[in-house]
């Protein structure tokens, strides 16, 4: 996909990005990254990067939202995110320090196992729905 | 700020010192987002619920806002590398910030455990799509 046909379809694919995540609360970057690295051809490295650029505002966003309501603790969230961002730099680090091919392999084992726990949730018996 | 939400934030700043249960939910969530571009509330979340004892509903809104430093971080250092596409990125942002509106008027109106059995089957066929296609 080149030029206008890729952005139409990178705006489309990001509506139904929004609104699968907005159902089921699991995040963008589980379908981000394959539609970029198997739709669009980015490198796994390139698509990962992307995605977190796309979850920033998302998360942003989301979190004005719930304060607003006054869901949770904003103040808390960043001070567990200031610790989280440590980790995340070294796991970034450690994947730009991975070939492509490996990194995928790691990917897809990732997304496998929330689609099983996923699935395994949706057939297990009704229990206290929230 | 009002007043209750302040005593309860210094209660959460005490907890956040002491606990290390927070600390390493923050830091392994943080990990797995810097290693796999996702935003790592796949593990916050229930790891807040289980481990931490917050209820679901606190959880997601702690584990959403965890990730905007969090990913901050992650975009800093894979844009140190260069790997970022940005007009890529906003294209994809844009839709999923009006996606996520229509998704949350849906929300009462779902059957959740048929779409987690669909979405999840669909997740475990994209695994198995890029497992194959290295």
């Amino acid at each position: 996909m080149t030029g206008p046909t890729l952005y139409f379809a990178l705006v489309a694919f990001g509506v139904a990005v929004g609104v699968g995540s907005g159902l089921l609360g699991v995040g963008g970057g589980t379908l981000i990254v394959p539609f970029l690295t198997l739709a669009v051809g980015l490198s796994q490295h390139a698509a990962q990067a992307t995605s977190l650029l796309v979850i920033l505002p998302t998360a942003i966003a989301g979190s004005l939202v719930l304060r607003r309501r006054g869901v949770g603790d904003l103040g808390l969230a960043l001070r567990l995110g200031a610790v989280g961002a440590v980790g995340s730099i070294l796991g970034a680090l450690l994947a730009l320090a991975l070939p492509g091919s490996t990194l995928r392999l790691v990917f897809a084992v990732f997304i496998g196992l929330v689609g099983l726990r996923l699935a395994s949730d949706g057939l297990r018996r009704e229990r206290g729905r929230t | 700020m009002r007043e209750a939400p302040r005593d309860r934030a210094s209660l959460h700043l005490r907890s956040l010192l002491l606990d290390p249960r927070l600390l390493a939910i923050g830091f392994g969530g943080g990990a797995l987002s810097g290693l796999l571009g996702v935003g790592g509330g796949v593990v916050m979340v229930p790891l807040l619920v289980l481990w931490a004892s917050y209820r679901q509903r606190d959880a997601h809104a702690i584990s959403l806002g965890a990730i905007i430093p969090i990913s901050l971080a992650g975009i800093a250092t894979y844009g140190v590398a260069g790997e970022v596409r940005y007009w890529q990125a906003l294209a994809l942002a844009a839709g999923s910030i009006v996606g996520a509106r229509i998704g949350a008027s849906f929300l009462a109106r779902i059957d959740e455990r048929l779409l987690k059995v669909i979405f999840g089957t669909f997740l475990v066929a994209v695994a198995a799509l890029m497992g194959t296609r290295g």
